[in-house]
Formats: structure tokens, sequence, C-alpha cells
């Protein structure tokens, strides 16, 4: 007896009971589409995250800081080290977080704003392909700038097309040694007569006196210059033509400026003094080099520095040589890993539910099959005294509970795939009232139908074998004796 | 002298009924000869229908020896078993035993799907051996629709369409009035006349003695007597 025989037996079968048969079915197909509609949206929320990592080129992003660790010395992440960085195999480029507090003036607006300094091959990444409106800087030496989409409503502008062309300054205030100095000498006169005040002949030969005033010379001098250095400051100014408008990104990991500028308007503002950038500054102090902030790159240290990975190359080498060189690493492909692991359990969680209503649809299917084998046993009596054997009647049964499990089952996907679509267009529907960028809450993927229906076939299968092992243990002399 | 078909030897066939033991088929030494019209007479519970059901390959002995040929039917697995009875075997019951949600045609072609009959052929078959049996006009007919005889009929054209070595015939006369008899037994013999070994199961001695060439009596399951016609 061929599989065809079989199947068109089966479904002849069915066909002929065809209630009972519709009910098993509609209890596999609710069970199947609850599945897949479950399902989907963990799928849709995983893709959907996917899609952000791989919108912003995130797998192929490294991000490194230097390592905050009180038992060994912390290795600055200045120049060398980036320079150091770059050489590594697979490396396609690096750039430092490098941002500068400064004073934006556009019309009757004046704003405090960071700019974050991006050459114009670290733009070329996916990560500023995005943008709202207008193009990327177009080079390092270009008098524009790329404003962050929040700052638009700040500077009185409407929309992003209408900030493209604007002209706004610029501004940094940067502090110099001469204003430090000036601080110490300027209040010295007044200083001097105030000691004289005080002076005592005989304390000429006390060393506790001297040591005295030697302290709190030097602690008012320290102070003086500190007060000075911040506090009398040069304005530094740029003008430059808005050619660009970003998406604002929040966040510790991926935040942006609320401009972009060029590398050499950043070195312009860096090489006047020193801005007052609570970094900057630390670095400043922390190194020691205040006479020339920029004779020695070195001397600035970066929070931290982004590493784009050529395309095919792979993450662990990179991380292992960067970690070596003793810096801390942050892989966003690690944490996607963490993310695609939540939802591999999430899912697991989901499709447990949908299993257990399967798992009473297959109930639903034993019994079907039961009561079709107790009404045709004189059937299967016949079949047999025809020359049927027991392995061709109990595939007949595994066949007809095969069918009832993957038909129910198609018509399963069906309806959860309308499900999902239903709630999706309500979701979106919903997001876009509230303001939201609409995304894709669901998704029914081919192999999540392949899925669906192996699902439905093998507990149908399952379910059928008890039923179809009875069926062929049927003695044809009783059963054909059966009235 | 005809080729031996089948033979049995010593063929027991007992039946637990709770604390008893049932002796159905008791010892039976049996031979049946190719071309040969047996029949099995004898009372209700001598044994006869079970000892058919043995011969046919549907049911088991509790012991002694079956041979088909050269081969023994006793040792032979489930499946050849069922190959035994698709190809060689064609069984009439007294109760037609046709599958009633299939037509004339249906059942017919039934048949012949356990012994690989191509579907086209099946078909073919089926409405060559209706219409010589006078059912042409029956084909598409339920068995419900279809008179005892009729049904009988079917059940024969089921039987006889695998062409057969042998056909098993256990009571085939027993549902149906004395016309439908007659046309049945005449159909019996029609068959044997044209070479088919036939054995039959009735407790009709008359239509034993009408149409079968050796009768073999049988009583609490052992041969009671035997008689050449």
């Amino acid at each position: 007896m061929t599989l065809r025989d079989l199947v068109e037996t089966s479904l002849g079968n069915l066909w002929r009971m065809k209630l009972r048969s519709f009910l098993t079915l509609s209890g596999v197909a609710v069970a199947i589409a609850a599945f897949v509609s479950m399902l989907s949206f963990g799928v849709g929320m995983q893709e959907n995250a996917a899609e952000q990592f791989d919108k912003l080129g995130l797998l192929s992003i490294i991000q490194v800081s230097p390592k905050e660790s009180d038992s060994t010395a912390t290795v600055p992440l200045n120049q060398a080290a980036l320079a150091h960085i770059a050489t590594l195999p697979g490396v396609e480029l690096v750039y430092p977080y490098e941002a500068l507090s400064t004073v934006v003036s556009f019309g009757d607006s004046t704003l405090s704003a960071t700019a974050q300094s991006l050459s114009t091959n670290a733009l070329e990444g996916k990560l500023f392909s995005d943008l709202a409106a207008g193009h990327s800087i177009s080079s390092d030496t270009a008098k524009e700038v790329m404003i962050s989409d929040q700052m638009i409503e700040q500077l009185g502008l409407d929309s992003a097309t209408q900030a493209l062309g604007k002209e706004i300054i610029v501004s940094v205030r940067v502090a110099s040694l001469d204003s430090g100095i000036y601080a110490i000498f300027g209040s010295a006169p007044e200083r001097i007569e105030e000691r004289a005040r005080d002076f005592n002949i005989d304390s000429l030969s006390n060393l506790d006196y001297w040591e005295r005033v030697v302290r709190e010379e030097f602690s008012f001098a320290v102070g003086r210059f500190i007060k000075g250095f911040l506090n009398d400051r040069k304005l530094i100014s740029d003008t430059l033509t808005i050619c660009g408008v970003v998406e604002h990104r929040r966040g510790r990991r991926l935040r942006t400026g609320d401009l972009i500028i060029p590398p050499a308007t950043a070195r312009k503002f860096t090489s006047s003094g020193f801005s007052g950038d609570p970094t900057q500054l630390f670095s400043v102090l922390q190194t020691g080099n205040i006479f020339s902030p920029t004779s020695d790159t070195n001397s600035i240290t970066y929070p931290r520095a982004t590493v784009r990975m050529a395309p095919d190359a792979l993450y662990e080498p990179i991380k292992d040589s960067i970690e070596a060189a003793g810096f801390k690493v942050f892989s966003f492909a690690e944490q996607f890993d963490e993310i695609r692991r939540f939802f591999r359990y999430f899912n697991l969680a989901l499709g447990m539910v949908g299993l257990i209503a399967l798992l009473t649809a297959s109930l639903g299917i034993v019994n079907t099959m039961v009561m079709s084998i107790t009404e045709r046993r004189k059937e299967i009596g016949v079949w047999m005294s025809l020359g049927a054997d027991m392995w061709d009647i109990r595939r007949l049964f595994l066949i007809e509970s095969g069918l009832i499990g993957l038909i129910g089952a198609f018509f399963g996907v069906v309806i959860g795939w309308s499900i999902s679509r239903i709630a999706s267009f309500i979701a979106r529907s919903f997001m876009e009232s509230e303001g939201v960028t609409p995304f894709e809450l669901f998704s029914v993927p081919f192999w999540l139908v392949l899925v669906a229906l192996s699902f439905g076939l093998i507990v149908a299968l399952i379910a059928g074998y008890y039923p179809a092992n009875r069926a062929a243990r049927t003695d044809p002399v009783a059963a054909l004796r059966n009235e | 002298m005809p080729e031996s078909l089948l033979r049995t030897e010593r063929i027991c066939r007992y039946y637990q009924r709770g604390p008893h033991t049932v002796k159905a088929v008791d010892s039976i030494d049996l031979e049946i000869r190719s071309g040969e019209f047996l029949s099995l007479v004898g009372s209700s519970g001598s044994g006869k229908s079970t000892l058919l059901n043995i011969l046919a390959g549907l049911d088991q002995p509790t012991s002694g020896k079956l041979m088909i040929g050269k081969r023994h039917l006793d040792e032979m697995s489930r499946r050849d078993r069922a190959q035994y009875r698709a190809h060689r075997v064609g069984m009439i019951f007294q109760s037609f035993n046709l599958v009633p949600h299939l037509t004339a045609q249906g059942n017919i072609e039934l048949a012949l799907l356990f012994n690989d009959t191509p579907k086209n052929e099946r078909k073919e078959r089926a409405i060559e051996i209706l219409s010589r049996l006078g059912l042409a006009d029956r084909l598409d007919h339920l068995p419900a629709d279809l008179s005892g005889g009729e049904q009988q009929r079917v059940a024969i054209a089921r039987a006889l369409v695998k062409k057969p070595d042998i056909i098993f015939a256990d009571e085939p006369t027993g549902n149906l009035d004395q016309e439908n008899s007659d046309d049945i037994a005449a159909l019996l013999k029609e068959q044997h006349a044209a070479g088919l070994t036939v054995v039959m199961v009735t407790h009709d001695l008359n239509l034993a003695q009408k149409v079968s060439q050796r009768i073999v009596r049988l009583d609490y399951g052992h041969i009671a007597g035997e008689e050449t016609l």
C-alpha cells in the first residue's frame, strides 16, 4: 500500500467524519494560533532589537575606557593609546570621545551646548548615517557643524530642514596660564601689606613661624592661581554653518553631543587655552602639563574611545589585545548576545504556554482517534482479511492523526498570523497617536511557520501513536465476527 | 493427481475461556488440492469457521503445521501472512463484510490496494469484474443500497478481482433467501469450473452436496467424516 493511497484514504476518512474532524482540527488550530501569535511577539521584539543594533552598526563597535582600578595604576587613554589600538589587526578606526563645553549664539538665542569633535572618518559609520536632514560634515577643516534635533527648538527653528545653511557662532571660554599668574601677583601688594602688619622681629628666628608663613602663602598662591585660571577666561569663537541634523542619543554609551564639530574647529578651541571642561582640567592637573596645552598631545586623556572593527574582523582577539593594553572594553556584540539569550528564554516561556494548549488539543486527537477506531473495528478486520498488515493499519491511523495535526496547524498559523497583524496594526496606531515612531512589535518569520507546522504534526503523531497501535493489534477474526 | 495446495498436520486451535480450554480445532490433518471444491460442514461450534480462518491466514493455530506448497504458514511473519492474504487468498463472508461507506467499485478497489496493483488498473479491474458478475449498473451504489444477493456478489467480486489461488467462503449463502443462495452457489461453481480452488464452510449439507467435489464433516473440532462426490 503506497503512501499516496494511505493519505488519500485518510483524507477520505476525515472528510467522512466532517464535524468530528472539524472540531478536533479547531482544537489544534486554536493551540497553534496561540503558539504562533505569542511567539511572534517575542520574535518581533527580538528582531526589532537586532534591527536597531544593525542600523547603528553597533555589532562592529567596541568602546574602550580607562580601567577604574585602585590596586594598579590606571593606563591613560590618550593619543598614544589610541594609536596603539589603531594598529591592531581588524581595527578599522579609533576615535576618542572629545567634548567641549560651548556657548552657541544664533540670532537672539544664546545657549550652552556640548560640542563633540568627530572626524569625517568617524562620521562615516552607521551610527551617524541616519540624518534627520542635510549631510555630514564635508571635511575635517570645513566650517560646518551638525546639530542634534533637540537643538532645533532651542535655537528657535521650526524644523530640521529650516536649520540647514544657517550660521551659528560657537564659542569657548578658555583660560591661560597668564590669567592664573596675574591673579597671584595682582594681589601681591595687598598681601605683603597684610603680612607686614603681623610682622614680629622675634619671629625671625622661629622656624615654626617660617614654616607656617610658607604654608599659608603657598596655599594662598595656589588658590589665587586656580581662581584666576578659571574666572578670567578669554572667549574664542568660530562661525559655523549647519550642514546636518542628527538624532540626539541619550544613554551612557551612545550619547552624542548637542553639536558635532570638525577636528580643526576643536583644535582651534583647545589650542587657545584650557576650556575649563572638568575632564580636561582634571587631565591637565593630573599630568602636570599646564604650561603647554597642545604641545604634548598625550597630556590629553579621554573618558572613552570608540573602536570600529573591519567587517570581517573577529571581536575576541581585538578585545583581548585592548584589555592586555590595560583598558576596559565594552562590546555591543556581547550586550546583543545577552539580549538574544534573554529573548531565547522569553520565547521559550511563550512557546511553552502555546505548547500546553497544544497538549490539551492532543487529548482531543487521542479521543477522536480512539472513537474512530472503535467505530471502524470491523472495517479494520476487513482490511486485514484483504491483506493489510499491522504496519498498514498503524500507518493509516498515524497518517490520519498526523493530517489532523498538520491541517490544524496550517489553519492555526493562518489565524496566528492574522492575530499578529491585527495586534500590530493596533499597536502601530497607538504608537503614532502617542507620537512615537512606530515599529513592528510582531513578526512571523518562515522558520516560525515551519516550527508551528512541525509541532502540530509531531504532537498529533504522538497523540495518534497509542490509538494507531491499538488499531494495529486488532484481532481480525474477532473484528469480523463483531456485529 | 492435482498438486497439494494446502496441507495441515495435527493442527489445533484452543481458546482459553476463564478456567476452561475450548478446543475449537483439535488435531486436524487435511489436504486441499489445487482446483478442488471442498466443503467443510458441521453444526455450530464444530470448528469449521475457525479452521477456515487458519487456512486463510487470518488466525494462528495453537499447534500443528500448516503448509502452503512447501512453506510453513504457521512459521511465517505477520507481514508474510498478510502478503499471502493479499495475493493468494480471496475471502467471502456470511455477512458480506463490505465497507459501508465505500461504493461497490470502491470495495472492489480496496482489495487491490494491498497487492501492489497500480491505481488506474484497480479501477479497470473493478469495473470489469463487477460487469462480469452482472453488477455494471451498481458501480456507484453503496452497500446499503444493494440487496443481500447483490452485496454477496460484490463480496465475491472483491474476492475474485485479486485473481487468487484459492477462495475461502464462510457460509456464503447464510444470510440469503433461496433464490439468491442458488445464484451464489452457481456463481461459486462457475468459478470452480474455471479452475479456481474453493473451500466453503456451510451448515447446509444439501448446498455442499450440490456444489462440492469433496465434503469434510467436522464435529467438536475433529474430522468426523469425509465424502468424495
